[in-house]
């Protein structure tokens, strides 16, 4: 840690720190970045970035959230004055909380879903001296490289009733009749648990190599099993940094729009797809900016929460 | 878990992460054109009847997705050294805004800029929604701080004493700038660099609610055809954007390292 910076962040806001982990990420012990013997105007090469951002980004999120206190007056229309009355409509209504609450029973599967299926994986891949390792990471890493859409778009004839998957399992005898697993939100869990596996796998990895592996060890020769050694030692060691990665892979389940798109097929209604319904479809931009700053305001909660679950696991 | 039972969870796993792309691409040869399994015969018809819009959309998501890459990759540079190298209170919060993005979904930001469009008619006269310069002003907002993100993280392994060599040597700051800090960053900027390119690639949200009906980026356009229609053309079109992908993979596997390439994006 460079001194300089910590004694800065040291003396800002507990907000202000958590952030600036995020930008601090990486830095190895005895850095010595923040040293600058050029002293050139740093301020003027970053002030493009700073207009810019302001312009395409900040102001727009500004606005949204001041279109979200009016009213709608017909498609297309805002009156003015400010009004409550689209946050008290969305929180007492059961059909808008019910959006909500099914947007994150569907980030709590997903993200549940990913723990259980990257932990082998992580586990091998942190502990292997196979020298495929580099090809092994590569195969974790290349789907990343290919749009989500594509990635998606394959489950479409994989999940379909008489797809790949519903051969495979009448041919097993594990059911009698084809199931249903598209534009249902059984196919969206499985095509958000695909998209996001990768970035599980990527977390999960860094945590375990942290994990001293002589402990394992250990706890083999004192006779513990493989799946106590697990159970007992690997989990509990890597929970705090487990948690911040199941933060991460909830926040972005609950933001995602394509995949309940492309696989819920318009029936499975999360957040997102809600607010697209109300901005493209039904024209009620005053309704629309409450409800993607309801949705900006839970994912902002769980990205701070994350940030300080990762500050903790350091 | 025993060392079988792992490796075969192991290739479980393995299995479903790489089995869809494989499908795409299997999918694509395919002679019968529903989407039963298994498939029974094999076609390069598909690859042949790609009807001309798709072509005309993989050259807007192009036409969006470079700009997108280069504007963003100067404009991050710029802030991630100037993150790096503060001074005095205020770092957190100045790195704080520049990160904040990350923070939200790319739809709100999709909303944000279509009701911004709307304001700016209001206050300006004008609409920019519906242009490609409004796509790639919401992809620049997407991509911004992953580019920072990757140029402070090539930033923090750099040896602050290469240009204190230099200086002593007589170069000026300028020169140390241009001829040691940036040779020594690029890794990180390149790796900014292709990250913007795949983002803007892939978003649809942003392309959808801010760019045009009528003439829609690639992935825009198969969601949209597959919401009525599903046609083995889609699969056709999006197995030539896996070989692209695969290619630029072994290239930038052989150049950085894949690993490398993407450590920055894990936190």
């Amino acid at each position: 840690m460079t001194i300089g910076a910590d004694a800065i962040e040291g003396r800002t806001s507990a907000f202000g720190r958590l952030i600036g982990r995020l930008a601090g990420r990486g830095r190895p012990a005895g850095d010595d970045s923040a040293r600058d013997p050029l002293q050139l105007r740093w301020g003027i090469l970053s002030l493009p970035g700073v207009l810019v951002l302001a312009a395409i980004f900040a102001v727009p999120v500004a606005v949204l959230a001041s279109k979200s206190f009016l009213k709608d007056a017909g498609r297309a229309r805002i009156a003015p004055g400010f009004t409550l009355d689209n946050y008290i409509r969305f929180f007492t209504d059961w059909f808008y909380f019910r959006v909500l609450f099914d947007t994150l029973v569907l980030g709590c599967v997903v993200v549940t879903a990913c723990v259980i299926l990257a932990y082998p994986v992580a586990y091998f891949l942190a502990r292997t001296r196979s020298r495929y390792r580099g090809f092994f990471i590569f195969l974790v890493v290349a789907p990343l490289l290919i749009s989500v859409v594509i990635r998606n778009l394959g489950w479409v004839p994989m999940l379909s009733t008489n797809g790949f998957v519903n051969w495979t399992l009448l041919a097993l005898g594990v059911v009698d009749q084809p199931l249903r697993l598209l534009n249902n939100f059984t196919g969206v869990a499985i095509g958000l648990t695909h998209s996001l596996l990768p970035y599980m796998i990527l977390t999960l990895i860094a945590v375990i190599q942290r994990i001293d592996h002589t402990v394992e060890e250990a706890a083999l020769n004192l006779g513990a099993t493989p799946w106590q050694t697990f159970s007992r030692v690997i989990l509990p060691l890597s929970r705090p940094g487990l948690l911040g990665g199941y933060l991460i892979v909830l926040t972005a389940s609950i933001s995602a729009f394509t995949t309940p798109a492309l696989l819920g097929g318009r029936r499975v209604i999360v957040l997102p797809i809600y607010i697209e319904q109300q901005m493209r479809h039904a024209l009620q931009y005053a309704w629309g900016a409450t409800a993607a700053a309801i949705l900006l305001l839970t994912a902002i909660i769980l990205t701070l929460a994350s940030l300080s679950r990762s500050e903790e696991a350091r | 878990m025993g060392r079988w039972s792992l490796r075969a969870a192991v290739t479980i796993v393995f299995v479903f992460l790489l089995l869809p792309v494989f499908y795409v691409v299997m999918s694509s040869f395919s002679a019968t054109a529903t989407l039963a399994f298994p498939p029974r015969a094999f076609t390069l018809d598909w690859y042949n009847k790609i009807p001309p819009q798709y072509w005309e959309s993989l050259r807007l998501s192009l036409y969006i997705a470079i700009p997108t890459a280069v504007v963003s990759t100067v404009l991050g540079t710029g802030l991630a050294i100037r993150i790096a190298r503060w001074r005095g209170p205020g770092r957190a919060a100045f790195s704080a805004f520049c990160l904040s993005p990350l923070m939200v979904p790319p739809l709100v930001i999709g909303v944000a800029i279509f009701q911004f469009g709307i304001q700016m008619w209001d206050w300006f006269g004008f609409n920019p929604t519906g242009t490609a310069y409004a796509i790639i002003a919401g992809h620049i907002a997407l991509a911004l701080p992953f580019v920072v993100r990757a140029v402070l993280a090539g930033h923090a392994h750099f040896d602050g004493s290469l240009e204190e060599a230099a200086l002593n040597l007589g170069a000026t700051p300028r020169q140390v700038f241009f001829k040691v800090t940036m040779p020594a960053l690029m890794p990180g900027i390149t790796s900014g660099a292709i990250f913007a390119l795949l983002l803007s690639l892939d978003d649809v949200p942003v392309a959808l609610l801010v760019g045009r009906g009528d003439d829609q980026t690639l992935p825009v356009r198969i969601l949209t055809t597959l919401e009525y229609s599903y046609s083995p053309n889609i699969m056709a079109i999006s197995a030539i954007m896996i070989y692209g992908s695969l290619l630029l993979m072994l290239l930038l596997d052989r150049l950085i390292g894949l690993e490398r390439l993407f450590g920055f994006v894990r936190s």
